[in-house]
């Protein structure tokens, strides 16, 4: 009993891992195609892992402390040139997720 | 994954335009030339992007490839800041060579005077010739002491210089133009660094609006500290306003104008503007005149442990547009304050000036922090908080913590 338990808990959290892990890819996928295409963050700023080559704001990849956190309120608010994606409504805020979750884990990559 | 499906087409040069939710971007039609938009920025071999490869790697702090800071004990300790110590904030890429030409037919047009009129670089020279010493100091400089985080770079002490400026005075330029104009209430500089990006004006120009009153003190500059002025400080040319933050120093030079309003664009109207956490608005005060400030130089958690015994504390004290005229010294976080020594040549009130405090300590661990007053203001304890971090000029937060074996 206590083994088919444990096969149980065993089988249900690599599904879970799975499904995060397939989460997780999806969501770069779709944060490439936020940052390049929707909403061309490609056009001004460099990330090698984009194959962006922008030369208005930073380059991403020398951003210290860039994180989730970060990306998610620069580009919800802007800053100086950066349009305002969110406070605009340029992205939805799930797009703002994804693209976020995206660049905080493409950095120096 | 397959980053390769989405990855970006840089032939197809249309990612600012042709999608409709990118209006709010830049309304303008090319996008930036790859030659161009890789100009300055591959990351040069010492760890700077290729624009500033010049700097002093060691002095410098990188907090991206476009704002980068001095270290607190690297500022220069005979006055003047070195030019390759000096930090980097631009709000758009340095312009290069090829985009600047020939630096002596540079043109910059002087509007809402008497007689309007565009001079070249070289006829600015030939018009009047100056010294000057101000300080360069960001707005946001200390942002990294507000604990909300403010967007931005979080700069500590080091988005500061103290600057040898030549050039001509804006009074001289004026008295050529036949005076100002009446009505006249602001003096408003636009750099022309947008141009080469192809972004909207509106939205990407560098126009800075300042009292008129500027004007007096004013410089359009060529030279910085002995050399002709860096592509990446604003060559060929630079507004210099003396005693106003580092934003109002218009880089790359397009045009001077006397106007009856401030200018539109959004680097006035809406961006450098002091206003509470979580408000916002162009009703709330621009970066304009830098508050009284000092901080201490060495020693500090960068310079290392001090031994015991006789110690020499050296810090940079500014006034703001008013002459510095004292500074204290703390060696116990504010408890009791010792008046400090001016040493150096002075070199005008919008210059700051260096401080000593020679004092004796003993093994311990200390806080060390400077209190400058120019007569009228003296720097608060605390940080004025702000929605964006600007203007930060509270002794507690800019003090140094240090031991002493």
């Amino acid at each position: 009993m206590e083994i088919k338990k444990f096969l149980l808990i065993l089988t249900t959290s690599l599904i879970f891992n799975i499904q995060i892990s397939l989460a997780d890819d999806a969501k770069m996928i779709k944060g490439l195609e936020i940052f390049n295409e929707t909403a061309a963050c490609a056009a001004c700023h460099i990330l090698k892992a984009a194959g962006s080559e922008g030369n208005i704001g930073p380059n991403l990849d020398t951003v210290e402390g860039l994180n989730y956190d970060s990306v998610m309120d620069i580009v919800t608010h802007g800053l100086g040139v950066m349009p305002a994606f969110g406070e605009d409504e340029i992205l939805s805020k799930d797009e703002i997720d994804i693209v976020s979750f995206y660049v905080a884990n493409s950095v120096g990559k | 994954m397959n980053k390769n499906k989405t990855k970006l087409n840089l032939n197809r040069r249309n990612f600012l335009t042709g999608t409709a939710t990118l209006a709010g971007i830049a309304a303008t039609a090319s996008v930036v030339p790859i030659t161009i938009a890789n100009a300055n920025h591959s990351e040069g071999k010492k760890g700077l992007p290729d624009f500033i490869s010049w700097k002093d790697r060691d002095a410098l702090i990188v907090h991206s490839d476009k704002g980068i800071e001095t270290h607190r004990s690297a500022i220069g300790e005979s006055l003047v800041t070195p030019n390759r110590n000096i930090y980097i904030r631009n709000n758009m890429p340095t312009m290069t060579d090829a985009q600047i030409g020939d630096r002596k037919k540079w043109k910059v047009s002087i509007e809402g005077v008497k007689n309007p009129q565009t001079f070249t670089l070289a006829q600015l020279q030939k018009l009047g010739h100056e010294t000057m010493a101000t300080i360069l100091q960001c707005s946001g400089n200390g942002r990294g002491f507000f604990e909300h985080k403010p967007r931005g770079s979080q700069w500590k002490t080091g988005a500061a210089a103290c600057v040898l400026w030549t050039g001509v005075p804006m009074k001289t330029v004026v008295d050529a133009c036949g005076g100002i104009s009446g009505g006249a209430v602001y003096m408003t500089s636009e750099g022309v660094d947008h141009v080469p990006t192809g972004l909207d004006p509106k939205k990407a120009m560098i126009a800075r609006s300042v009292p008129k009153k500027v004007f007096k003190d004013a410089m359009l500059a060529w030279e910085m500290n002995g050399v002709p002025l860096p592509n990446a400080h604003g060559g060929p040319l630079r507004m210099v306003t003396p005693g106003y933050f580092g934003i109002n120093n218009v880089k790359h030079l397009g045009k001077v104008a006397f106007t009856v309003e401030q200018s539109s664009v959004k680097y006035m109207k809406k961006s450098y503007r002091i206003s509470p956490i979580g408000k916002k608005g162009s009703q709330y005060p621009s970066c304009w005149e830098m508050p009284v400030k000092s901080w201490i130089t060495r020693p500090t958690d960068e310079t290392g442990t001090v031994k015991a015994g006789k110690v020499q504390i050296v810090g940079v004290a500014m006034g703001g547009t008013k002459k510095v005229r004292s500074v204290k010294v703390s060696v116990d976080g504010g408890s009791s304050w010792k008046k400090a020594k001016f040493i150096g040549p002075n070199l005008g009130k919008f210059a700051w000036r260096q401080f000593v405090l020679e004092t004796t300590l003993s093994a311990g661990s200390y806080n060390i922090a400077s209190l400058a007053s120019n007569g009228a203001d003296k720097q608060p304890e605390l940080r004025m908080e702000n929605r964006r971090g600007y203007a930060h000029n509270g002794w507690k937060d800019h003090s140094v913590n240090i031991t002493v074996v």
